[in-house]
């Protein structure tokens, strides 16, 4: 290394001691106490008073069974369209269609009032058509991926618009409810999630949610199919010497990830007292699929860790009414909040982008030289 | 130092431009790339950097251009002592170099690349302007591309000569070339060293790197050769046979004596080594049949030329030659990794070619790949996840459902770390934590534990320590005295020579000759390396 770099090395190292060296844990934790730390201070610029902001944000989200329940029931769809997120990410793919798979999966659970089936088999079936409509949503994205090379970046974001107008449509026109326009029609009592805390909107969809978890755990890590997944999407030309077909791994994933937003989907307009309806303007259900990317994010793509961050972004969600209530900081602040924890926890991820970088492109980066 | 070599302009052909002296580079993982290595160059001179694989070529050349620091030793011109923090000092200057893989833009044009390696930030673009002086300095000279096509349409001698003007428009009076015939076709490389005895008449100083011994002789009026890190010879092309120039590039230098003397024999450890089973009797049954294969590369150029052979049982088959005369398109053919243009290829009398990785392991092979950390690896995979890479819906490690038996897994992992003697903080320490050595005695540990009827080992032992490469080569031995069939694919002509049972050189996608070890001398072998036919060689019938 010359003088220049030198000084840059030593620099560099003292930066990655300070975040690389933490587990993903601690990092998580440390980029949420940024957020907060942050957010602090802006309220405090802004003319707020951050500690009553915060103490009211903790009652509200955390400090009482009602806080609780309303935080789980907040966190429920966050943590499966966190889980498509973080699938498709485990296999070396970003699906931004949560929010799409989610609007699909949420109708076609609406549609379980066409038809009357005995209660528990109703629910049921309201669930299964959900997520096959997430999968199926899903499936057209990766299936023009692996034939076609369309990058799902792209094709996720614009299924988003697809399904977007087209959850406007069928809301106002096809689903609608004849006697109030402003929502479709109500999913039926034998088709609901039962209320676990009477009082509160958490219903047994949590339960759903979090088995849903447990299950993409263990698949992930204690199946071979996870193994190949995980192998393909850490290295998909490892992956293919040790006989992984990646393409089969990809739509896996992404089928994995689509039923799993259909299911949010299902928790919200099964599971969402009081209407049980999916809303006009999609109100109640906007922007679950791209918050759950950020539970995603902080819980490290791993169900286990999501578990724990979609609670937290549930509190905060939860909380941010009751700030705006009694300390009277906007709701907005909270999304600042959760903007500065993601921008924080992007720092070490971009860190390490670079360092897997310059491992791969050795030559590139003018390391290592051979002869 | 800087901006000031145009007043220099009158220096004469045969002026001093550059020297280095008791050049060493040890490189931070302690190898050392560069011994005490002395190097000049004159004005109007073309030399040739000749060596093999790891020679030290492209350290010293990344030396004189400012992209590494030497770790001994001085870089001296006329105008003084030189020191280039980065390739853009050195550039300015007039240094530059061409790599052997090529930094353009595809969708651009020759100018916009120009103007893309010219640009500084927030100061205008001016396309217009480039392109007057890219038309000036073209018809100076002679070097002509067309300015207006965007890259990815032109040929690759072409994007060659792009890359070549982009770097002369920077007023470069020294030009490093990289092996920069190695992606041309005939026709092209002829055009290309016009065009450098053309700047050489223009007294711009040339460096070619090269291994290709009938070119180097063509075109350099100097030829220094480098072999191991060391300078072993420094002549006037003129005076310098192919012979000795195969030897010197080669020949293995005898303890104690200078090696540019060139004196050549193996020394006892690296004869062949004795076949224990040839007491026992002859080889055994053909394993694996490969017949005319012919294969493409990544950049659609014919890499694999028509290769014939056969591997038997209880018999290592080498393959020796220069990195990329097609030797990983070959493998890679064999391996489901790449599907070949044309050909046959056997195992045990199977067709294998366009079967994939899976099937062609349930046929018994076992593959050691060339890239440790991309192909042969999930570096970010524990140690335990990586030893069932390829084998892991094996029903050992599975429950009666679907889910992995850890417990068994365990066992595998210790079995190996003991057998393989692997190494590591434990079996659930991350793969990328362990030594080089390591990983690899990892991933051969892995396929042979398959317990495969072939092995099909591609640069098994390249970066590795003394020790770890000597336990993977014993390895290969043993698997061949147990009657496997292996093929093993070097630039290490020691390891390759040292330990087939029959090698074959290979050059340009092509056989050069397929020979008993015993019959072949040191100095055939760089000639055939280097693409040299010139007396009788063994051509043994497969």
């Amino acid at each position: 290394m010359s003088n220049h770099e030198l000084s840059a090395t030593t620099v560099k190292s003292a930066v990655r001691k300070a975040f690389l060296g933490l587990t993903p844990a601690a990092e998580s934790l440390l980029a949420a106490a940024v957020g907060l730390i942050l957010g602090a201070i802006i309220m405090w610029i802004s003319g707020f008073d951050p500690l009553a902001a915060y103490a009211a944000l903790l009652k509200g989200g955390f400090a009482s069974t009602y806080a609780l329940a309303t935080a789980a029931a907040r966190a429920t769809p966050l943590l499966l369209t966190g889980l498509t997120f973080a699938i498709c990410a485990r296999a070396g793919m970003f699906n931004i269609g949560a929010e799409g798979q989610l609007y699909m999966g949420a109708l076609a659970a609406v549609t379980v009032a066409y038809f009357t089936l005995p209660p528990g088999l109703h629910l049921i079936v309201g669930i299964l058509f959900a997520m096959a409509a997430g999968a199926l949503w899903s499936l057209i994205p990766v299936l023009l991926r692996v034939t076609r090379g369309v990058n799902e970046v792209i094709s996720t974001i614009m299924f988003n618009w697809i399904s977007h107008f087209l959850a406007f449509y069928l809301v106002a026109r096809v689903l609608v409810d004849p006697r109030v326009s402003s929502r479709t029609f109500r999913v039926p009592i034998t088709a609901r999630f039962p209320i676990l805390i009477r009082g509160t909107d958490l219903s047994y969809g949590i339960f759903a949610a979090v088995a849903f978890a447990i299950v993409i755990y263990i698949v992930l890590w204690h199946t071979p199919t996870g193994y190949e997944v995980r192998a393909a999407g850490f290295n998909p030309r490892a992956a293919r010497y040790g006989g992984i077909k990646s393409k089969r791994t990809m739509v896996l994933a992404f089928v994995l990830g689509g039923i799993s937003a259909g299911l949010a989907g299902a928790t919200m307009s099964m599971g969402t007292p009081p209407s049980y309806a999916v809303l006009g303007g999609l109100s109640q259900i906007a922007n679950l699929g791209f918050n759950g990317m950020v539970v995603a994010m902080v819980g490290r793509n791993h169900p286990i860790g999501m578990l724990f961050s979609a609670l937290l972004f549930g509190g905060l969600a939860a909380g941010a009414r009751q700030m705006q209530m009694t300390a009277g900081v906007p709701t907005d602040m909270v999304r600042i909040v959760q903007g500065i924890i993601v921008i924080a926890m992007a720092v070490p991820e971009l860190t390490r982008m670079f360092r897997i970088f310059r491992l791969r492109w050795p030559r590139l980066s003018g390391r290592r030289a051979e002869s | 130092m800087v901006q000031d070599h145009a007043s220099d302009r009158d220096t004469k052909q045969g002026d001093l431009f550059l020297g280095a002296y008791g050049i060493s580079k040890t490189y931070s993982d302690g190898t050392q790339a560069l011994k005490r290595v002395d190097f000049e160059i004159r004005h109007g001179e073309i030399v040739g950097l000749l060596g093999e694989n790891g020679a030290g070529k492209t350290t010293l050349t990344k030396i004189l251009s400012g992209l590494l620091p030497p770790t001994e030793g001085r870089v001296d011109s006329p105008r003084g002592r030189v020191r280039f923090a980065n390739p853009r000092e050195a550039m300015r200057f007039g240094i530059g170099m061409v790599h052997q893989h090529f930094a353009l833009v595809g969708p651009f044009t020759a100018t916009e690349n120009v103007v893309l390696s010219h640009e500084r930030p927030f100061t205008p673009i001016r396309l217009g302007k480039t392109r007057e002086r890219l038309e000036t300095l073209m018809a100076e000279s002679g070097l002509h591309v067309p300015l207006d096509v965007p890259i990815e349409k032109l040929a690759v001698g072409e994007q060659q000569r792009v890359e070549i003007l982009k770097v002369m428009s920077r007023d470069v009076d020294l030009l490093i070339l990289d092996e920069p015939t190695s992606v041309l076709t005939p026709l092209e490389v002829d055009e290309l060293f016009d065009l450098l005895r053309r700047l050489r008449a223009q007294d711009k100083s040339i460096i070619l790197i090269t291994h290709k011994l009938k070119e180097v002789q063509s075109i350099t009026d100097r030829i220094v050769v480098l072999r191991h890190g060391e300078l072993v010879g420094d002549v006037r092309t003129a005076e310098a046979t192919t012979e000795r120039l195969a030897r010197l590039m080669v020949g293995q230098a005898l303890d104690g004596a200078d090696g540019a003397a060139g004196a050549v024999e193996l020394r006892d450890e690296e004869l062949p080594i004795r076949r224990e089973r040839e007491d026992a009797g002859a080889t055994g049954e053909v394993v694996l049949r490969v017949k005319n294969l012919v294969s493409r590369g990544n950049t659609g150029e014919i890499a694999v030329e028509g290769v014939s052979f056969d591997v038997h049982a209880g018999e290592i088959f080498g393959i020796a030659g220069v990195e990329g005369n097609g030797q990983s398109e070959l493998v890679e053919c064999l391996t489901g990794l790449r599907v070949p243009t044309q050909g046959e290829a056997t195992i045990g009398g199977t067709d294998i070619l366009g079967k994939d990785p899976r099937e062609i392991y349930k046929l018994g092979v076992a593959h050691i790949p060339e890239d440790r950390w991309e192909v042969g690896l999930v570096l970010p995979f524990t140690l335990a996840e990586n030893t069932i890479l390829g084998i892991h819906r094996r029903k050992q490690f599975r429950r009666r459902l679907p889910i992995l038996h850890r417990g068994s897994i365990q066992k595998h992992v210790e079995e190996l770390m003991e057998q393989f003697e692997i190494q590591a903080a434990g079996t659930n320490a991350p793969t990328k934590s362990l030594s080089g050595g390591n990983q690899q005695k990892l991933i051969v540990g892995r396929e042979l534990a398959k317990d495969p009827a072939v092995i099909i080992a591609a640069q098994p032992t390249r970066g590795l320590d003394v020790a770890s490469a000597k336990y993977i080569r014993d390895l290969l031995v043993d698997m061949r005295n147990r009657q496997r069939a292996v093929l093993l694919v070097s630039a290490d002509l020691d390891e390759v020579l040292a330990r087939s049972d029959r090698v074959a050189i290979m050059f340009e996608g092509k056989f050069m000759t397929v020979c008993k070890p015993s019959d072949l001398d040191r100095e055939t072998v760089g000639m055939l390396m280097g693409g040299v036919t010139s007396k009788e060689v063994c051509v043994e019938q497969p």
